[in-house]
Formats: structure tokens, C-alpha cells, sequence
């Protein structure tokens, strides 16, 4: 029975491809909390605009990808609609799905709509393999950003403690 | 930790640079006294987040990285103590690790005190997948204790201490919220877990003599 086939096939593509759009999400990443003020009804994927895409985790939707520095992830909608889909003459794309490329792990808490990202396991190699250090922009006591990169040209010793 | 400030005065050396980085959920309320009692004058940085853990792949503190002027690490360790220490039966840090430092101030690539690229690479501690997601979860933690969530709070610090459970910062942390009797017994139920398997409480720390 080809038309019921093709029937389920067209209902499984539905079910796959979110079309509501719903309320926001937070979402953390790098040190920061994201607020995004719209994403696509979908219970185990985030579902972005482009521009909140950036704000996210810096990836920026190209023609031959959604990429971060010299890292290109491709995403056409006409390949891969589980990466980027259009609605009503909007891109979406898949927070989610691009850090399961990436393999970068992430926790979602359903009843908040909180997702929170780890860090992107290819950033992480010049560290684990060479001993590059990882640079990070955090707030010292004094409300001033301390970026590690900002430091070269000096020796650093990072030292952690805590009051427990 | 404050303890480093007399070490930076006497240092006083315009191109080092101490960053210290309170692992601490409670934020300015828990760390920021500590700070202020020791008068730092170097960087001081409250990292509700443990981004710096989460980072270098530290799981206790103190612990520290030595980063040389165009952004290397050279020198990666548990346990940084300013000197030896007997904690719960083990020494930790070492007498050498002052001269160690200062040595490395000096004498920069030359010191017999820094490790090469590869080295560092062998000492930085590695991740399980299980470990490398308890990095999200605990994050999504500390969100939740800072928005007064402390339900969910504790909810993603049970589960990030069952995917990392040699994560000290994490266990540690969580207990700090408990009453100090059940911290206490926490603790000292995971150091004898550890003695029992015959494992350190900190990686032990490597040093040579220092040559002047």
C-alpha cells in the first residue's frame, strides 16, 4: 500500500519539523545567559532565529553554513532540514542539532525552557592537545572583564580557591 | 586563594600577573569577605560558575595553571598549596613550589620548573563523556541557585555530582548549602571512599629542585 506509506511518511515528516512557534528559552553558554524571545515549538530541540543563533554561541548563518571562526558546519534546508528549516519566509535553526554535529554536550530543563551548552569539543583542542590556554572574559570584584588574552606579554598564574 | 597576597608584594614583578578565582556558587556573599580580610591587590575574580574549572579540568581547589607571555601553559597542578600541608593524612603542595614559582619568574623558558607542550597536555586531567556533560549540568545548576530556583538547584547538583563523582568542586559545593554537620559527614565519607581505594585526595604535585 504505497499511499499509506506515503502518508505516514508525510505525518512522520510533520511530527519531525516543528511549525509553531513558541514562547522563549534562557540559554547558557560561555559564561552568559541568553534570552531568546521566540523559538520553535519542539520539546527536545532549540529552534532559533538566525541573529539569536550568533548571540548564543557566535555561529553566523552563511550560503555555505552556519560557522564559527574557521569552523563551517553546512547547513541548507534543502539537505538538511533537521539543521535549518523555513517558515513563513523566516530561517530557524537548531541550536541543539548543530552541538550534536559538534558533539557538544547540553542539559535541558523542560519546565523552565532553560538549555544550558557545554563548551564546543573542536575550541577545546588546542588546550587538551598543545596546552594553549583557554581564554575566558569574567568580571573581577572591581566590575573590570579580566580576559586571559588580554594578558600576553605577561606570565599568569591562574590560581582557584573557595570559601567551602 | 587570599594567601597569595604577601607572596605578590614581595614578588612585585609589573609583568606577573596573580588571577585568582573564588569557585564559588554564593557568590560575593561567600567569597568577597574572604577577599577583603586578605586586602588582594591582585585580580580577584568570584566564578559562580566554576568557568575556570570547567575550563583547565580542575576538580578541587586549590589548583592552578602557570600561563607563560604568549598564552601557554606551562605548568598545570592540583593541590597548589604555598607550601607543604598535612590534609586529612597526606602532604600536599611542597616547600619547592615558591622557589619553583619564582624560579619561572626569572629565568622563563629556562626554568627547569615548566613543562613542555606534550607534558602539559599529559597532565591536564582528562574527561569521560559522563564527566564532560557534568559541565552543562552543573551550570544549569548554579543558574537555578542564583534565580532562587533551589529545588531544580539541587536537582542539577545531584545529577552533576552522579556524572563527575571525582569532582570535588561539584560535591563540595553543593554540601556547602547543607548544614555544616552534614557537610562534615559528606566528606569525610568520600575521603575514606578514596582512602579505601588507595587514591589521593589531590593529584600529588611534581617538583624538582630548584637550580639558584
Amino acid at each position: 500500500m504505497r499511499k499509506t506509506r506515503t502518508i505516514a511518511l508525510a505525518a512522520l515528516l510533520v511530527a519531525l519539523a516543528p511549525i509553531a512557534i513558541a514562547d522563549g528559552a534562557m540559554v547558557l553558554f560561555n559564561d552568559q545567559v541568553v534570552e531568546i524571545s521566540a523559538t520553535l515549538d519542539d520539546p527536545t530541540d532549540l529552534w532559533v532565529s538566525p541573529d539569536d543563533l550568533t548571540r548564543i554561541n557566535g555561529f553566523v548563518l552563511k550560503p555555505e553554513g552556519a560557522c564559527l571562526d574557521d569552523i563551517c558546519i553546512v547547513a541548507r534546508e534543502d539537505v538538511d532540514g533537521g539543521l535549518v528549516v523555513n517558515r513563513d519566509g523566516a530561517k530557524w535553526f537548531s541550536v541543539t542539532e548543530l552541538a550534536r554535529k559538534l558533539q557538544q554536550a547540553f542539559v535541558h530543563d523542560a519546565e523552565t525552557g532553560v538549555w544550558s551548552f557545554g563548551e564546543i569539543p573542536v575550541t577545546r583542542k588546542p588546550f587538551l592537545e598543545s596546552g594553549m590556554a583557554p581564554d575566558f572574559a569574567l568580571e573581577d570584584r572591581n566590575g573590570d572583564t579580566v580576559r586571559l588574552s588580554d594578558l600576553r606579554g605577561k606570565k599568569v598564574m591562574i590560581v582557584t580557591w573557595a570559601s567551602w | 586563594m587570599p594567601v597569595w597576597q604577601s607572596i605578590y608584594e614581595e614578588l612585585n614583578d609589573p609583568n606577573f600577573v596573580i588571577i585568582s578565582a573564588a569557585q564559588d556558587t554564593g557568590g560575593e556573599a561567600a567569597a568577597g569577605p574572604i577577599f577583603e580580610k586578605a586586602n588582594v591587590t591582585y585580580t580577584a575574580i568570584v566564578d559562580v560558575n566554576h568557568t575556570i574549572s570547567s575550563l583547565y579540568n580542575f576538580v578541587n581547589v586549590p589548583s592552578a595553571a602557570w600561563i607563560d607571555e604568549e598564552g601557554r601553559v606551562v605548568r598545570i597542578d592540583e593541590g597548589t598549596y604555598t607550601r607543604a600541608a598535612n590534609v586529612l593524612g597526606q602532604t600536599i603542595g611542597s616547600d619547592d613550589y615558591l622557589p619553583a614559582l619564582k624560579d619561572w619568574l626569572k629565568n622563563g623558558a629556562d626554568s627547569p620548573h615548566i613543562y613542555s607542550a606534550d607534558k602539559v597536555a599529559s597532565q591536564i586531567r582528562g574527561r569521560s563523556d559522563e564527566e564532560t556533560l557534568a559541565e552543562p549540568t552543573f551550570k544549569m545548576a548554579a543558574y537555578f541557585y542564583q534565580n532562587e530556583d533551589q529545588d531544580r538547584a539541587n536537582a542539577y547538583w545531584d545529577k552533576a555530582q552522579a556524572l563527575s563523582p571525582e569532582s570535588w568542586n561539584f560535591h563540595r559545593q553543593d554540601w556547602s548549602f547543607l548544614e555544616q554537620k552534614d557537610t562534615m559527614k559528606n566528606f569525610m565519607g568520600k575521603v575514606n571512599a578514596l582512602r579505601a581505594a588507595e587514591k589521593p585526595y589531590y593529584a600529588p604535585m611534581e617538583l624538582k629542585p630548584s637550580t639558584d
